[in-house]
C-alpha cells in the first residue's frame, strides 16, 4: 500500500459515509469499544517502509505499519533505540502504538512515545495527506499536529508516517527478580524510591506466573531493570542489594542472559488474555499512591471473588489489574458489577485486554477528560462523518 | 467604551490607555507593531476572562503577553487590540516537591521558578538564555528551548497540564495523564493563538549528582561544527554542547571576562550532567572526537564559579553584542545535526555576499542555529542587505531539509516563510484546528498564519 492509495480508500469513505475501522498489528484490539458492525477495516500494515534511517542524526522516519520489531532491529544496528515498549513487539505497529497513546514503562527517564516524536504525515478522513514538523529535533513552526495525533486513537486521521528521536542504547541492561516475603513489599517500594541509580523500569508483580518471570512470595515479588553504563552497574546492584536486606528481602535474582526478552515478556503480559475469562485494567496515578491503588483493587477482585493479578509500575505509578474466573460464563456474571464497583474507586480506570463478550459492556475507558467538549469539536472539524473508527475512543470521539 | 468598561471590571490600576504608556508595547525584543488600543494588567484567570469578554464585546482581537523578550513579534499588536500582561500573575501557586510539579502563574519569570525549587534539590529544566526575564507563559507559548533542552528536552516535555481562557472568556483544562486529544501538545507553541495559559502544572527535574562543563577551541567554525556532528553521530548527548564563534567569543569575554579563548575560531561549551562514576569515559569520548576533528584544545571548568562563569558568558552573548554593533538581527533556524557544517558554511557565505558581520552563538547540539546579523539601524542598506541576508538564511536551511525555526517561533515575523516548508494542506489542517479554538481569529491574529491562508479549501492530494 502507498499513502496514495490509503488517502484515495479514505477519501472513498469519507464521500459514501461508510465507517472504517483502521487496523495497526491488532495487538491491542482489547481496548476501546468494539467497532461498529459495518465499519469496514482498513489495515495499515502495508505501509512498512523505513522511510528515512538517519543514526547521524539520532532520528528515523517510518511508516504507519512498520513494526516495533523492525523499528528496533534497524536502530540496534547504530546502537541506538526508541523506548516505545509496547506489548507484542513483532506484531504491534508503531502507528498503533502511537495512535493507542501506549505508555511504557521506562518514561519516567526517556519520555512519552509523544516526547520522541519530530514530525508526521497524516491521512485525514476526506483523504487529506498532511505533514507537520520534519526531521528536525526542535521545531516551533506552527502547532504541533504530531503530538495531537498521538494518542487520538486513530479518530482524527491515519497516521501514515512518523519522525522520530532515537536515543544511545545503554551499555549495560541488568534484570532483578526478588520475592518478597510478609511484610516487605511497602519497604521495597520506598526502596526503589530512594536509589541513587533511578531502575529504568521496576514493577511490583503478583501472579501473572506464566508470563512474568521471577517466583511470588508471601507479597509477591518485584522486578528491577538497570539501563546504565558499565561503570555504574556494579555499584548500582550494590546499592540495590544492601537497600532491600535492610528492607527484609533476603534474595536478589540476578537475570543476565535474556535480560530484553525477559523485559519485554513482562510487557506482554499487559495485554495476556486467560481464554475468554479475563478482562484487564489500567489505572493511572501518581507514584506514591500506587501501591494503595492496587491494594484497593485486589481487595475489590477479592469481594467479588475474582482472581487478581497485578502490575505495579512502582516508576510511574500504573497499576495493571487483570481480573479473571474460572470460565467465562462465571466472569460474565460478575464483571458489570465489578466494573461499577472499580470505577467509583479509580474513575479513570480503563480497558487494555480481554477477550470476554461482556468487555463491550464495559466503561471501558473510565471518566471522560475535563475538556470532552472541546475534543468532539475537534473530531468535528477533522472527521466531520464521523468515519474513522467511530464510538470507539473516550467520550464517543 | 472599551477603556471604560475595562476600568470598571479590573480596576483603574489593571489598565494602561494613555498613548505613552501603551507605546513600550508595541514592542519585543525585536520587532516594532502598532499600538494597542488598551493593556490589562489582570491579577487572576477571572480577570483574564473578563478583558477577553469585554475586548470582544468591543470588536478588539486579544494578545497576550510575557515579559516581550519575544524576538518575531508574537506580542506584538498588528490591529490595535487589547494586550493581556501577565506581569502581576507570577506566583508559584502549588509546589509539591515529593512528586515534583509545580503549578505556576504564566507571569512567572523562567528563573525564579528554578530559584523556588532550588532548596528541594530541583530545577526547572528549559532555560532560555533569555530565562532571567523571560515568563513561563511565553515560553509555553513558543515552546521555548534552551541549552539544556538536548538532553532534557523543549517545554513542550516539561508541561503536565493548563488552565486555559479561551475566545469567549470561559476556562478549560488540559491534563496531559488523562485520555482524550492531547491538548496541552497542540496548546504548547501555538504563540497565543489557540487559548491564553493562566496557569501550568510544570514536571520539576532532581539536580544531577555531578556536572563537568569543558571548553574546547577549534581553529574555524568549520572543523567545530563537524566536531559536534561527530559527537552526535556517536550517539553521544551531552546535557548542553553550545558553539561560539570568534566574534562572539570576543564580544562575551570583553563584556563578562567569563574566560572564554578569544584566540580561535570557534569554542564548543559542553555540558555532562549525571553520575560521578562517567564522567571521566564521557571526557575523554569527547575530548577524543574533538581532538580528530581538529581541536586545538581542551579544557575542564575546576570549579563551580568557573562553570557559572563561563553559563553567564553564553547566556549573556546575545545583550553582549551591543559591544560590537549597535544593532544585530538575531535569526533562528535549525537544520538536521550532520548538516551543521553545510549549514554554517552557507550562513558564512551569505554574510560574505551582503557585506555583513555575523556572529553565532547557539545550540549546536540541537542543530539550532542562531546568526546574529550585525547591522546600524540608521543605515538603510544595511537594514535592507539583514532583511534579505536573513531570508536567504531561512531558505538555506530549508534546502538542507531544516526549519524556519527552532525555538523562537513564527509570530508575525516569519509568517509568510511558513509557506516554503509547508503545503497548503498541511496549513490548512493547522488551521482546522484554530477553527476550533479560535474560529473569530481574536486571539493573537496575524499570527504563525502566512496572510490569506486564514481558511484556504483544500481539495485531497492526489499526484
Ligand atoms: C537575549 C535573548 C535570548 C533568548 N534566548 C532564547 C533561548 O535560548 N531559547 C528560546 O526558546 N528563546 C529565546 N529567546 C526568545 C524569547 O525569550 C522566548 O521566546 C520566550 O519564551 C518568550 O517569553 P516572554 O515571556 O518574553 O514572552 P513574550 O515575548 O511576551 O511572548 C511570546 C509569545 O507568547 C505569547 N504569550 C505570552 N504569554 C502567554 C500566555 N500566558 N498565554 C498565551 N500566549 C502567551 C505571546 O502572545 C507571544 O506570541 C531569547 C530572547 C532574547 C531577547
Amino acid at each position: 500500500m502507498t499513502i496514495d492509495e490509503l488517502s484515495a480508500s479514505l477519501a472513498d469513505a469519507h464521500r459514501d459515509r461508510t465507517p472504517v475501522t483502521i487496523v495497526g498489528g491488532d495487538t491491542l484490539r482489547g481496548m476501546g469499544r468494539p467497532p461498529l458492525a459495518d465499519a469496514i477495516p482498513l489495515s495499515v500494515r502495508g505501509l512498512d517502509a523505513i522511510v528515512e534511517d538517519a543514526p547521524a542524526d539520532l532520528t528515523i522516519a517510518v511508516q504507519g505499519g512498520v513494526t516495533l520489531r523492525a523499528l528496533a532491529q534497524t536502530l540496534a544496528r547504530h546502537g541506538t533505540q526508541v523506548p516505545f515498549d509496547a506489548p507484542l513487539p513483532g506484531e504491534a505497529t508503531v502507528g498503533g502504538t502511537l495512535a493507542a497513546g501506549w505508555l511504557g514503562p521506562r518514561r519516567h527517564l526517556y519520555g512519552r512515545p509523544r516526547d520522541v516524536a519530530i514530525g508526521s504525515t497524516i491521512v485525514l478522513a476526506d483523504g487529506t495527506v498532511a505533514r507537520a514538523g520534519g526531521m528536525v529535533v526542535k521545531n516551533v513552526s506552527g502547532y504541533d499536529m504530531s503530538r495531537l495525533y498521538i494518542g487520538s486513537f486513530g479518530t482524527l486521521g491515519v497516521l501514515a508516517r512518523i519522525n522520530l528521536k532515537t536515543i544511545a542504547a545503554p551499555e549495560r541492561t541488568r534484570l532483578f527478580a526478588i520475592r518478597l516475603p510478609e511484610h516487605t513489599r511497602a519497604r521495597a517500594f520506598a526502596v526503589l524510591a530512594s536509589l541513587r541509580v533511578v531502575p529504568a523500569a521496576a514493577w511490583w508483580v503478583q501472579g501473572y506466573k506464566a508470563q512474568i518471570d521471577g517466583d511470588d512470595g508471601a507479597e509477591g515479588r518485584m522486578l528491577v531493570f538497570l539501563e546504565c553504563s558499565d561503570a555504574v552497574l556494579e555499584g548500582a546492584t550494590r546499592e540495590l542489594r544492601s537497600a532491600l536486606g535492610r528492607a527484609g528481602v533476603p534474595e536478589t535474582r540476578v537475570i543476565d542472559t535474556g535480560t530484553r526478552e525477559s523485559f519485554e515478556r513482562a510487557i506482554d503480559a499487559y495485554v495476556a488474555n486467560v481464554g475468554e475469562r479475563s478482562i484487564t485494567y489500567r489505572m493511572h496515578g501518581f507514584v506514591d499512591e500506587a501501591e494503595a491503588r492496587a491494594l484497593g483493587a485486589i481487595a475489590l477482585a477479592r469481594q467479588f471473588e475474582l482472581r487478581a493479578d497485578t502490575i505495579v509500575d512502582a516508576m510511574n505509578g500504573d497499576v495493571i489489574l487483570r481480573v479473571s474466573d474460572l470460565d467465562a460464563r462465571a466472569l460474565g456474571a460478575k464483571i458489570e458489577m465489578f466494573d461499577d464497583a472499580l470505577h467509583d474507586l479509580a474513575p479513570s480506570a480503563f480497558v487494555i485486554a480481554g477477550a470476554h463478550p461482556s468487555r463491550a459492556l464495559l466503561q471501558v475507558w473510565g471518566a471522560a477528560p475535563a475538556a470532552l467538549e472541546r475534543m468532539r469539536a475537534l473530531k468535528a472539524r477533522f472527521d466531520p462523518h464521523g468515519i474513522l473508527n467511530p464510538g470507539r475512543f473516550v467520550g464517543g470521539l | 467604551m472599551l477603556h471604560e468598561r475595562l476600568i470598571d471590571a479590573l480596576g483603574a490600576d489593571a489598565v494602561k490607555t494613555a498613548p505613552e504608556d501603551l507605546a513600550v508595547y508595541a514592542f519585543d525584543a525585536y520587532t516594532t507593531g502598532r499600538l494597542p488600543a488598551a493593556v490589562v494588567l489582570p491579577r487572576s484567570t477571572q480577570e483574564v476572562s473578563a478583558a477577553v469578554r469585554i475586548a470582544r464585546d468591543c470588536g478588539e482581537p486579544i494578545v497576550p503577553r510575557g515579559a516581550g523578550t519575544g524576538l518575531c513579534g508574537g506580542a506584538v499588536p498588528t490591529e490595535g487590540g487589547v494586550v493581556i500582561s501577565f506581569a502581576r500573575m507570577n506566583r508559584v501557586l502549588a509546589f509539591d516537591p515529593a512528586r515534583r510539579r509545580a503549578r505556576v502563574q504564566p507571569g512567572l519569570i523562567n528563573l525564579d521558578l528554578s530559584r523556588h525549587v532550588a532548596a528541594s534539590g530541583l530545577f526547572y529544566a528549559p532555560d532560555p538564555s533569555s530565562q532571567k526575564i523571560s515568563t513561563i507563559g511565553g515560553n509555553v507559548a513558543t515552546n521555548a528551548g534552551g541549552p539544556h533542552c538536548l538532553s532534557y528536552g523543549t517545554t513542550v516535555n516539561h508541561v503536565l497540564g493548563l488552565e486555559v481562557v479561551d475566545e469567549r472568556g470561559d476556562v478549560f483544562h488540559t491534563d496531559v495523564d488523562e485520555l482524550g486529544y492531547d491538548l496541552t501538545a497542540a496548546l504548547v507553541g501555538s504563540e497565543g493563538t489557540l487559548g491564553i495559559v493562566t496557569a501550568a502544572w510544570v514536571r520539576l527535574m532532581r539536580v544531577p549528582e555531578a556536572v563537568r562543563v569543558w571548553l574546547a577551541t577549534f581553529p574555524d567554525v568549520e572543523s567545530a561544527s563537524d566536531a559536534v556532528s561527530a559527537i552526535v553521530a556517536a550517539g553521544i548527548v551531552p546535557t548542553a554542547l553550545e558553539m561560539m564563534d570568534r566574534i562572539a567569543a570576543q564580544a562575551v569575554e570583553a563584556a563578562f571576562h567569563a574566560g572564554y579563548p578569544t584566540d580561535c575560531g570557534a569554542v564548543l561549551l559542553i555540558e555532562n550532567a549525571g553520575f560521578e562514576d562517567d564522567m571521566n569515559a564521557c571526557e575523554s569520548a569527547l575530548a577524543r572526537i574533538a581532538r580528530e576533528r581538529g581541536a586545538t584544545s581542551w579544557r575542564t571548568a575546576r570549579t563551580q564559579a568557573e562553570r557559572d562563569a563561563l553559563w553567564a558568558g553564553r547566556k549573556g552573548a546575545a545583550g553582549a553584542m551591543g559591544r560590537i554593533s549597535p544593532n544585530y538581527y538575531l535569526q533562528d533556524v535549525c537544520v538536521r545535526r550532520s548538516t551543521l557544517p553545510k549549514a554554517l558554511h552557507a550562513v558564512d557565505e551569505i554574510a560574505r555576499t551582503y557585506g555583513i558581520t555575523v556572529a553565532n552563538v547557539f545550540h549546536a547540539g540541537d542543530g539550532n542555529l542562531h546568526p546574529m546579523l550585525c547591522y546600524d539601524k540608521r543605515d538603510r542598506t544595511q537594514v535592507q542587505a539583514v532583511i534579505e541576508s536573513g531570508n536567504e538564511i531561512l531558505r538555506a536551511a530549508i534546502a538542507l531539509g531544516g526549519t524556519v525555526s527552532g525555538e523562537h517561533g513564527i509570530g508575525f515575523e516569519k509568517r509568510e516563510a511558513m509557506t516554503e516548508v509547508y503545503s497548503t494542506a498541511d496549513l490548512a489542517t493547522m488551521a482546522r484546528v484554530r477553527d476550533v479554538f479560535d474560529p473569530a481569529r481574536a486571539l493573537n491574529p496575524e499570527k504563525i498564519f502566512p496572510s490569506g491562508a486564514a481558511c484556504p479549501e483544500v481539495k485531497p492530494q492526489r499526484p
